[in-house]
């Protein structure tokens, strides 16, 4: 290995030359051809048992999203000038080509049961626009005693209402979007109008993300650029140490790009792990050379080079490889963009591992080493003294600091337990946000936003004409409902025949009531068949009536709302089974909450699996079992401190932050590799413990705590984000690196030292 | 001889001279559609109507109805029993249309599990019947005064010499933007017909599989309406036809319906 990469160092201007080629191409490519994938339907594993069923039952009983507009008059809705602006937008919205004509509900089209002297009515609350007083207000009270419409498209003190659009598969875009906005603009004053629903956060969420990251990211990297040049002292090895970087996320791209991968939401996360890995490489071999320098003032540009890469290629290719390994577990993910983020930031590390061993040395070879100005010494001094005050402090208190580790890994486990998963997409949005005050408004004057789909199905045909099912969905209804604060209502065939019932008898309110047989329930089906808009019926019935859709409105996207909704639901569950209905969910807040349960699980399989891997990998490096376990403490320390403390600080697991846990194991390793390997060499060199440990840490602890210092000042950047989720991201990522450094420094360390395993043969 | 022979004959000869002449120049589309709306049909007509709905994924509804029609001149009225499923077993449903113009049919449906009829008010020709893919305007009310007739041209269609006529409704926010249809030329019977929607985009397909002489009378057994839009298509099978057997006027009453096949 080192003879082939100094072979190659024998051409280190066509080594750039070729390097800077390569990297040009890629980065034609990925401009070129790269694409985003915001569908969030696509990042899901279609093959999963909970999806299949979701899907079908969307497509079966047309589920889907809608973008739901709410009209407020604070005077009242019910006056011509309001009702009209209704019925122009809905017909506005059916002509839009994101929308199908049948597919926009509002109070100019909803279905109007009514009774009537002789029989049964079904029609449209108004065609033409109402003027008079008596017509006005005889909308009013139609609406007001219609218990399917009234608080669902008017709210309870008649000042809003609502048109829902839903919205084709695979057609939100930021544009549709922004016309949406316009067109409501558009009927402004005296209404005020807001716009809402899923597919509205949805797409803001998909958008805002990336374009808050563009903006970020070449802060974050001009203030890593800032940093790396004040540690480094030297603008060559910040430059060189910055390049591997970038061309390792070029390639990275690149590569993703050539062979037709989109870019999805995770995929933000590649660069974002590669720097923080990436640089570490650059860090500790110009913290080598410097070292090397300082020692052999005279030694030419050749032998340093050839000294840093003889001293360092194998602690390089040690972390990058065990990293690799790392990144590569996620391949147990059942997520596809996260087992391309693993793959692919695999993919990075290696490439940054070439780069750190041929670029670097062959810019010292070509450019000459950077000048550091070696006199200089009182700050290094000053710096090596604090590390070294640290390794004497740990070493002389070593139950105080065993102690506070084993105490500060309770606690961090222990708030681990409180981990919540978070499925929400509004919970990304800040509180003030017009995105969440439309939300909120909606919710408090509506049953909500976001919706749950239930399924039930029976073996039995016509079970959803039985009189005895249609009664305990109706009690599951008015159960979910009343107890939970968060279900605004519910919907299904029940209320379609308990409307009707009641219709046919002259409204009285002793009829609102499911029909007594099964005759007649089939009857008054045919009849709404008949005299309605059969189209409505199969939103929530089959043909067979074997499935039937129960829709609750929820007024929260979270996944404490969903599961809350859920449990209620799964406690009616012996009563239903016993009828020979079984329960099944879906909709996409449904499919959002397996789906981030999904990727927890995985993340910590995959994260158990590589911390094993790990073990193993460093064991057999470092032939000794000891050294493994050793090397495999600052990532246990930092995965459980990160944990724990987005328990205790109540911050959800959703799909990126899970993903932090792998910044764990690639820092983690990073860190405990080049400290162990420096201090066997020392060792071997010295065989002097104490002697060991100062000089290991002015080398790689000094290299470490500039790579902490490094990312944590880039990365702090983020916290100046507008999007919360890149906040937390900016947050977590530099706590990461902090607790990997202070790990392996003291704990680390202090374990390293006791275990005795470099000083065997002196005993 | 008698004189109404007489008579008959006269204006038999006047009629086959007057078609002859007509034959000299080419229909107009307007002529075409009064054709088929005049194909006589019979006073009155009784069968068994089998109406199959199949949705987009191939499920099937079958619903099976003993249907009585009787022609009373300015009105129509019709009577439909529901034999399957079992569970709408004797549920009726009766229909009176009128030629009047802008007046609204008059319908009625009998629950037997409620023992009660009830009006049920229609709002529109362009309603769905049933559920079905048919309007009420689709199943044949619809009259030629209400659209523009354009000739397009003489198609062979399934072996039949047919016309191909465009019609467009006169009202503007009606459900179709146009309609074509294939009528063959000597029975005047519509074989096909292509429905258009707003944004005149193609939305159903008629298409006419059986059609035959019964009492003289051609008539049409076997239908199909497909909606290519929504995939969902309607099957119409009539059987057990009796044309002209001389219906009783007091079959299209509540008592009737109440009372069952």
């Amino acid at each position: 290995m080192l003879n082939f990469l100094q072979n190659l160092l024998r051409f280190p201007k066509t080594l750039l030359a070729v390097t800077l080629l390569i990297s040009a191409i890629f980065f034609f490519v990925m401009k070129e051809n790269t694409r985003m994938e915001t569908d969030l339907d696509d990042y899901m594993p279609q093959e999963h048992p909970a999806f299949v069923y979701s899907n079908q039952a969307e497509e079966r009983f047309h589920i889907q999203d809608g973008v739901i507009i709410a009209i407020e008059n604070k005077d009242g809705i019910y006056n011509s000038g309001t009702l009209q602006k209704v019925k122009d937008l809905t017909k506005e919205l059916q002509k839009m080509d994101e929308i199908d004509k049948d597919d926009v509900t509002s109070l100019y089209t909803a279905d109007n049961i009514i009774g009537t002297e002789t029989g049964l009515d079904v029609k449209p609350f108004y065609k033409r626009v109402p003027e008079s007083k008596e017509k006005l207000e005889a909308l009013r009270k139609s609406v007001r005693d219609n218990e399917m419409i009234y608080e669902r498209l008017v709210n309870n003190n008649e000042t809003v209402t609502v048109v829902i659009a839903e919205i084709k598969d695979d057609v939100f875009s930021q544009e549709f979007y922004h016309r949406l906005l316009d067109l409501a603009k558009t009927y402004e004053g005296p209404e005020k109008l807001y716009v809402a629903g899923r597919p509205i956060v949805e797409g803001t969420m998909a958008y805002l993300g990336p374009r808050d990251m563009q903006r970020m990211v070449p802060i974050v990297i001009a203030v890593i650029v800032i940093v790396l040049l004040m540690v480094q002292r030297s603008i060559k090895a910040g430059i060189f140490t910055l390049l591997v970087v970038l061309f390792s996320v070029v390639w990275t791209f690149g590569l993703m790009a050539a062979v037709n991968i989109p870019i999805y939401a995770v995929s933000t996360m590649i660069p974002v792990m590669l720097i923080a890995i990436g640089v570490a490489d650059g860090i500790h071999l110009y913290s080598h050379l410097h070292i090397f320098m300082r020692e052999n003032p005279q030694a030419d540009k050749r032998t340093a080079a050839f000294d840093m890469l003889r001293e360092m290629w194998k602690p390089v290719v040690m972390t990058s490889v065990t990293t690799a390994v790392g990144f590569i577990s996620l391949l147990t993910s059942e997520v596809y963009p996260i087992k391309y983020f693993g793959l692919f930031t695999a993919f990075g590390v290696m490439a940054a591992m070439v780069f750190s061993l041929l670029l670097i040395p062959a810019g010292t070879l070509v450019f000459g080493p950077p000048r550091w100005k070696i006199k200089n010494k009182s700050g290094e001094q000053h710096e090596n003294s604090f590390l070294n005050a640290i390794a004497s402090l740990v070493v002389r208190h070593k139950y105080i600091t065993l102690f506070a580790t084993i105490i500060i890994v309770a606690f961090s486990i222990w708030g681990t337990t409180k981990v919540w998963i978070n499925s929400s997409f509004l919970d990304k949005f800040e509180a003030d946000s017009d995105i969440v005050i439309t939300d909120t408004f909606i919710n408090e004057n509506f049953g909500g936003t976001s919706t749950l789909n239930v399924i039930l199905d029976s073996e039995q045909e016509d079970a959803f004409k039985q009189p005895q099912i249609l009664e305990a969905i109706d009690r599951l209804q008015t159960k979910v409902d009343r107890s939970l604060q968060v279900v605004g209502n519910s919907f299904s065939l029940t209320d379609y025949l308990k409307r009707m019932n009641k219709v046919m008898h002259a409204d009285s309110a002793k009829y609102n009531v499911i029909p007594g047989t099964k005759d007649l329930v089939a009857q008054y089906l045919l009849l709404y068949e008949i005299s309605g808009d059969p189209e409505n019926l199969w939103k929530v019935v089959d043909y067979h009536y074997q499935k039937a859709n129960l829709t609750f409105q929820l007024k929260s996207d979270n996944s404490i709302a969903l599961n809350s909704a859920i449990a209620k639901i799964e406690e009616t569950l012996p009563e239903l089974q016993t009828l020979g209905v079984n329960v099944n969910y879906a909709g996409s807040g449904y499919k959002g909450l397996v789906f981030t349960d999904l990727i927890l699980e995985g993340q910590i399989k995959s994260l158990a699996l590589s911390l094993l891997i790990v073990v193993i990998l460093l064991s057999l490096m470092f032939k000794n079992v000891s050294a493994g376990l050793i090397g495999a403490v600052p990532i246990t320390i930092t995965a459980a401190i990160s944990f724990g403390i987005m328990g205790l600080l109540n911050i959800p697991l959703s799909t990126t932050t899970a993903l932090l846990s792998s910044i764990a194991i690639g820092i983690g390793i990073d860190y405990a590799v080049h400290f162990i390997e420096r201090y066997k060499i020392y060792a071997a060199e010295t065989n002097d413990k104490r002697l060991t440990g100062g000089m290991t840490m002015q080398h790689s602890g000094r290299a470490i705590a500039f790579n902490a210092i490094v990312v944590i000042a880039g990365f702090l950047v983020l916290l100046a984000s507008v999007f919360p989720p890149n906040r937390a991201l900016g947050a977590l990522v530099s706590m990461n690196m902090f607790t990997s450094f202070t790990g392996t420094v003291t704990i680390m360390y202090l374990l390293l030292v006791s275990s005795n395993i470099y000083f065997k043969k002196n005993k | 001889m008698k004189l109404h022979i007489i008579i008959s004959s006269i204006l038999l000869t006047l009629f086959v001279l007057s078609f002859s002449s007509f034959a000299q120049k080419p229909l107009s589309g307007l002529e075409v559609i009064q054709n088929v709306y005049n194909r006589p049909e019979g006073k009155d007509q009784d069968g068994t109507l089998t109406m199959t709905l199949i949705n987009s994924r191939g499920d099937q509804r079958v619903r099976e109805i003993k249907q009585f029609i009787k022609d009373f001149g300015t009105e129509e009225k019709k009577i439909m029993f529901f034999i399957s499923p079992a569970d709408v077993r004797n549920t009726s449903f009766m229909n009176w249309s009128y030629d009047a113009e802008g007046r609204d049919d008059d319908q009625w449906i009998y629950l037997p599990a409620l023992k009660k009829v009830k009006r049920i008010s229609s709002d529109s020709k362009s309603d769905y019947f049933m559920g079905s893919d048919f309007t009420y305007d689709d199943l044949g009310d619809r009259h030629p005064s209400d659209d523009t007739h354009k000739l397009l041209g003489e198609e062979t269609f399934n072996g039949e010499a047919c016309y191909v006529v465009e019609s467009i409704p006169k009202e503007e926010d009606y459900m179709y933007s146009r309609t074509i249809t294939w009528i063959i030329k000597d029975k005047w019977i519509g074989l096909k017909k292509e429905f258009y929607d707003e944004n005149d985009e193609l939305l159903k397909i008629l298409t006419v599989e059986k059609y035959g002489k019964i009492n003289d009378y051609w008539i049409i057994t076997h239908s199909k309406m497909h909606n290519v839009q929504k995939e969902h298509t309607t099957d119409m099978l009539l059987e057990n036809l009796t044309i002209d057997a001389g219906m009783s006027d007091d079959k299209f009453t509540e008592r009737m319906m109440k009372r069952g096949i």
